[in-house]
């Protein structure tokens, strides 16, 4: 789009990638160097860039006595709970929405994409007495099943973007083979519509793995802990002001996610900015 | 927040007469499991949470008594809820902004060719994957009192002469969680943005060089126009998006120093879960649903368009 003929055109642009890249980057860096530094080079007043000496003592520190394992694990059988049971129920009301046509369709969809605005603090003040009375404050299950929250009405909505540009032609050849509605989901509109999925998989599972708020409201034992509270309670407790700790615990805390990032960059960049511009 | 935006026409299914019920049963099966998980753990909550605000449900309360306005009299006695607003509104405002101006760039960096970048693309996306804890922690060790990188930076350079601990001024404190948030969301903002621009026919750019424009006007005159609809969603969805904020907030300063930073989500919390004050808690959020309908509003609109 840009023209660098000019040599001022030229500067403007590599100042702008410098700063922003720098601006982007730098703190992951930092956080990273900060792990590797021996304690004696991280608390002085003008830091290295890099580690003199670099170390894995920090490492050892939070994988031996810490309870970052318990914690990841945790995280993993909530948000990846919560990212199983999003995505089902999202495809199954996205289908609905994008194939079918009944009264009350658009009051539904209206409703559930309304819920956007519903402000998760908000919701809280009642999930809490409400799960009491189930029985699941407290549980790993109760934690799940309020990870719904974050990403139903957003995954319904992105999958249902998904499917309605799906060719009707290709349900219509299934339906005249004789095929039955479910098995035209599963047979024709999910094979082709993986990318989709995953994004809404991966959406959920990054919200509910980067949650604090009803992570910290709603379990309260240590051993159930997940990642956030369990890096924030550990910074203000024990670790406090040991920052080669917190950053060697903040690079382990991240490593799952970016790694599952990492593998289906592509589609879930493209499933999430899909439609987001005509054309 | 949400992030799927679409713009396509819905499809009319062309369908054969005697079926029309038949598929209104099967739609209806089909949309009933995430009805009702969606009615249990979002709608119902949200509409009980509202009914709260009208009763006095503390710790000393053995049963919620309905008080009518009484909460909201109180919050507005106590003095607080204006100045969470506004602390709400400053973050919102600033994040916004700055998020949308920076992502804007960025994006229009990523829109040219160079080497690298797709990696640098990929790359550039890190901010937002990170656990919220994670980033709160990033910046409150680059912004540390003590041996934090700023204050480095800025004493190597002279600008200051003694380390600040940014975190504990009002103000430095308000910036910190910005630049956090900020840093949090760019690449977000530049993915729909690149998305927008990428979308734009070579041939308008084109056209205009033809007729001698320079960078400027391309931007202005034909990037711009291109992209306004993905910018209106975007401002409505980043907006949403940090009315919502807790979790980098409340990680790196818990609201403070005193109420610097206590935005609306951290007030909620704490007056509902620290104070154990469900039903001013509540109050607290019908002020803030009030705040977020407005916004929320436009998105429903332009979504339901295309329903």
């Amino acid at each position: 789009m840009l023209d660098f003929a000019s040599r001022s055109a030229r500067w403007v642009f590599a100042a702008t990638f410098l700063v922003l890249a720098a601006f982007l980057g730098f703190p992951v860096f930092w956080m990273v160097s900060t792990a590797f530094k021996p304690t004696a080079e991280i608390f002085v007043r003008f830091p290295t860039l890099l580690p003199a000496a670099p170390t894995l003592d920090n490492f050892r520190g939070v994988l031996g006595q810490g309870d970052l394992p318990l914690w990841l694990t945790n995280s993993l059988l909530t948000a990846g709970g919560a990212a199983l049971l999003t995505t089902v129920l999202a495809t199954l009301a996205a289908h609905s929405f994008a194939r079918f046509r009944y009264r009350g369709r658009k009051p539904l969809m209206a409703l559930m994409i309304s819920a956007q605005m519903f402000p998760f603090a908000v919701l809280l003040i009642s999930l809490y007495p409400l799960l009491q009375a189930a029985g699941l404050l407290d549980t790993r299950l109760g934690l799940t099943i309020a990870y719904i929250v974050f990403a139903l009405p957003t995954g319904t909505y992105m999958l249902f973007s998904y499917f309605v540009r799906l060719p009707e032609e290709l349900m219509e050849a299934a339906r005249i083979d004789g095929a039955s509605e479910l098995g035209i989901l599963l047979r024709v509109v999910l094979p082709v519509s993986v990318p989709g999925l995953v994004t809404v998989g991966l959406y959920s599972f990054m919200w509910a793995w980067n949650d604090l708020l009803y992570a910290m409201t709603l379990v309260t034992s240590p051993e159930l802990r997940t990642v956030g509270p369990g890096l924030l309670m550990s910074q203000l407790g024990e670790m406090r002001q040991d920052w080669g700790a917190a950053m060697a615990a903040s690079l382990v805390a991240s490593l799952p996610v970016v790694i599952a990032f990492a593998l289906v960059q592509r589609w879930f960049v493209q499933g999430l900015t899909a439609g987001a511009v005509k054309g | 927040m949400s992030l799927a935006i679409a713009r396509q026409p819905a499809r009319q299914a062309p369908r054969p007469g005697g079926l029309a019920r038949a598929q209104a049963r099967t739609g209806l099966l089909l949309v009933l499991p995430a009805m009702v998980v969606f009615c249990a753990v979002i709608l119902f909550p949200f509409l009980d949470s509202l009914r709260r605000a009208f009763y006095e449900d503390t710790l000393m309360t053995t049963e919620p008594v309905f008080i009518g306005f009484g909460n909201f009299v109180q919050l507005w006695e106590d003095g607080t809820i204006l100045g969470t607003w506004i602390v709400t509104v400053v973050f919102v405002v600033l994040a916004t902004a700055a998020t949308f101006a920076l992502g804007l760039a960025w994006a229009i960096v990523l829109n040219e060719r160079f080497r690298g970048r797709t990696l640098v693309r990929a790359l550039s996306l890190l901010p937002w994957v990170l656990p919220s804890t994670v980033v709160a922690f990033l910046w409150a060790w680059l912004l540390n009192g003590q041996y934090g990188l700023l204050n480095a930076v800025l004493l190597t350079f002279g600008v200051l002469d003694e380390p600040v601990a940014w975190l504990a001024t009002s103000s430095g404190a308000m910036a910190g969680v910005v630049a956090a948030k900020t840093w949090l969301s760019i690449p977000l903002f530049s993915a729909f943005l690149l998305a927008g621009l990428q979308s734009l026919p070579r041939e308008q750019v084109e056209a205009a060089r033809i007729d001698g424009a320079g960078n400027w006007h391309v931007f202005r005159h034909v990037a711009w126009p291109h992209l306004r609809p993905t910018i209106a969603v975007l401002l409505v969805l980043g907006a949403l998006g940090n009315l919502q904020q807790f979790d980098v907030i409340y990680a790196m300063t818990g609201g403070g120093p005193v109420r610097a930073t206590t935005v609306m989500s951290v007030e909620v919390q704490r007056q509902a879960f620290q104070a154990w004050n469900l039903g001013l808690a509540a109050a607290v959020g019908v002020v803030w649903f009030l705040t977020i309908v407005g916004p929320a509003f436009l998105r429903l609109r332009g979504v339901m368009k295309e329903a």
